[in-house]
């Protein structure tokens, strides 16, 4: 299967580590990826969607126009990047009358847009396309023996009616299942799917209350479970969730907080036999813990 | 509650949906808000209340719907079909149009290279990984162009152009 990748903008100016791991892992499993040449900022929805509907809804045309020329759907990690682009195609696909302002915009661009790509987020691909027994199948090593603890990307789960992809959005298995396929055993805690909180303005406006509330989370990791590593599937929680483990490691006054992070795609390509010094190079909290015993 | 300031019609402006009307301010769309527990807190229920009012000045000046984190779990959880996110967005729009100081600085960054990051021009890393050379608007001046003319017939950048010169 085709898919065109989008990469948005964290992934391949801050991590491009996470890009290499998708483009190296998942050709393995069946996935052709074909690059969405000149696309644009998703728009991010602190930008134009709060601004005015035109130009949120002419950028999201500008990027599912790219799609929908070379005839996939388009895959995305970033959950801010899917979200965006799903509600954008929403409102293009249910609103004739904003199609067509959409394409008047897009015209003098030479592009068109009709909704008929859909917009896919790399976990569900993983876990709905691909499935945990096709991808346990290939693995040339495994996280036998390691516990690990999933977050879910806030923006694959709601609103389910929109975005959603998982039989109950309030009962996620996704994450875990992929984890599980990597031979980990995953453990659950009280605030599993609690937001990360790092996306949108949050951390800008009120970061003493925005560290707080990422604090509660990495204190309930801490109290109950065993876990070696966080798996994510989303840029912003993997950046977000290792920053403030380094805030709140000053403020303690001592190393408590560090857990390391990775992207889905990374464990699975670490586990495909990639080399961590290209799929899992970047990273504000040392990983060698879990990297030595991946085997 | 003042309500001498308040316009009858203002939510027409801001958030035009007759599920906004079928707020019964359960509170519901706090539970599970991340930036619920700011200070001051974002409470979108508060927010629903207000525009319903139409309290003008007070919604020009709260600051709160730009804290919100876009994980749309208010969305989920509203039983009243209010899309909750989908009117913090609205609120923003509506501050946007109506007060220059409110239009947020990404919008400029996008409309000069194409996106929030310097995408596709930190080469010398990406080759260390293996990595392809992005093709990229900031590094194609006349799709660049193209996008910006685009950009500019949209309401808040022709309004605001002096912002994006050069
Ligand atoms: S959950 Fe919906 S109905 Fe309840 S207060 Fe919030 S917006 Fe109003
Ligand atoms: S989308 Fe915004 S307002 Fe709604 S729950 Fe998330 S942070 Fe709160």
């Amino acid at each position: 299967m085709e898919l065109c990748l989008f990469l948005g903008c964290n992934t391949p100016a801050i991590r491009p580590d996470v890009e290499r791991a998708i483009r190296a892992s998942m050709p393995i499993l069946g996935i052709d990826l074909v690059d969405a040449d000149n696309y644009v900022c998703c728009p991010a929805f602190g930008a134009f969607p709060s601004t005015d509907t035109d130009s949120w809804l002419a950028t999201s045309g500008w990027n599912l126009s790219i799609a929908e020329e070379k005839g996939c759907d388009i895959v995305v990690q970033c959950g801010s990047c899917y979200s965006s682009l799903r509600m954008g195609r929403e409102h293009i696909m249910h609103h004739p009358e904003k199609q067509e302002r959409v394409n008047e915009l897009l015209e003098p661009t030479g592009r068109r847009v009709d909704g008929r790509s859909k917009v896919r987020h790399v976990s569900e691909v993983l876990y709905k396309e691909i499935g945990p027994e096709t991808i346990a199948g290939q693995l040339k090593k495994s996280l036998k023996g390691m516990n690990g603890v999933v977050q879910y990307p806030c923006h694959t789960l709601f609103p389910s009616e929109v975005v959603g992809f998982e039989d109950s959005a309030r009962e996620p298995k996704g994450m875990r299942r992929l984890v599980e396929a990597l031979g980990a055993n995953v453990n659950s805690y009280s605030r599993e799917l609690q937001c990360c909180g790092g996306a949108g303005g949050f951390m800008k406006s009120t970061p003493e209350q925005a560290i707080e509330f990422a604090q509660s989370k990495f204190d309930a990791i801490l109290a109950e479970t065993q876990t070696d590593f966080i798996a994510v599937s989303c840029i912003t929680c993997l950046m977000h969730m290792e920053n403030v483990q380094n805030t709140l490691n000053k403020r303690v006054g001592e190393e408590r907080y560090k857990i390391p992070i990775f992207d889905y795609n990374q464990l699975l390509a670490l586990c495909l036999g990639f080399e961590a010094k290209q799929v899992a190079s970047i990273c504000n909290v040392p990983r060698d813990s879990v990297l030595s015993r991946i085997a | 509650m003042d309500l001498k300031g308040s316009i009858q019609d203002l939510w027409k402006d801001i958030y035009n949906t007759g599920d906004l009307h079928h707020c019964f301010n359960c509170s519901t769309c706090l539970s599970g808000c991340p930036a619920s527990y700011g200070d001051p807190p974002l409470l979108v229920r508060n927010l629903a209340r207000m525009v319903i009012l139409g309290l003008e000045e007070e919604l020009l000046n709260e600051d709160t719907p730009w804290a919100c984190v876009s994980c749309s779990k208010c969305e989920e959880m509203c039983p009243m079909d209010v899309k909750p996110f989908e009117m913090i967005l609205a609120i923003r729009q509506w501050q946007s149009a109506n007060d220059e100081t409110r239009v947020p600085p990404s919008i400029v960054e996008i409309y000069k290279r194409g996106y929030t990051q310097a995408v596709g021009v930190n080469t010398d890393l990406r080759d260390s990984l293996g990595l392809p050379e992005l093709k990229t608007i900031t590094n194609n001046p006349e799709l660049l162009q193209m996008f910006r003319e685009m950009l500019m017939k949209t309401p808040v950048v022709s309004a605001n152009d002096y912002m994006f010169g050069g």
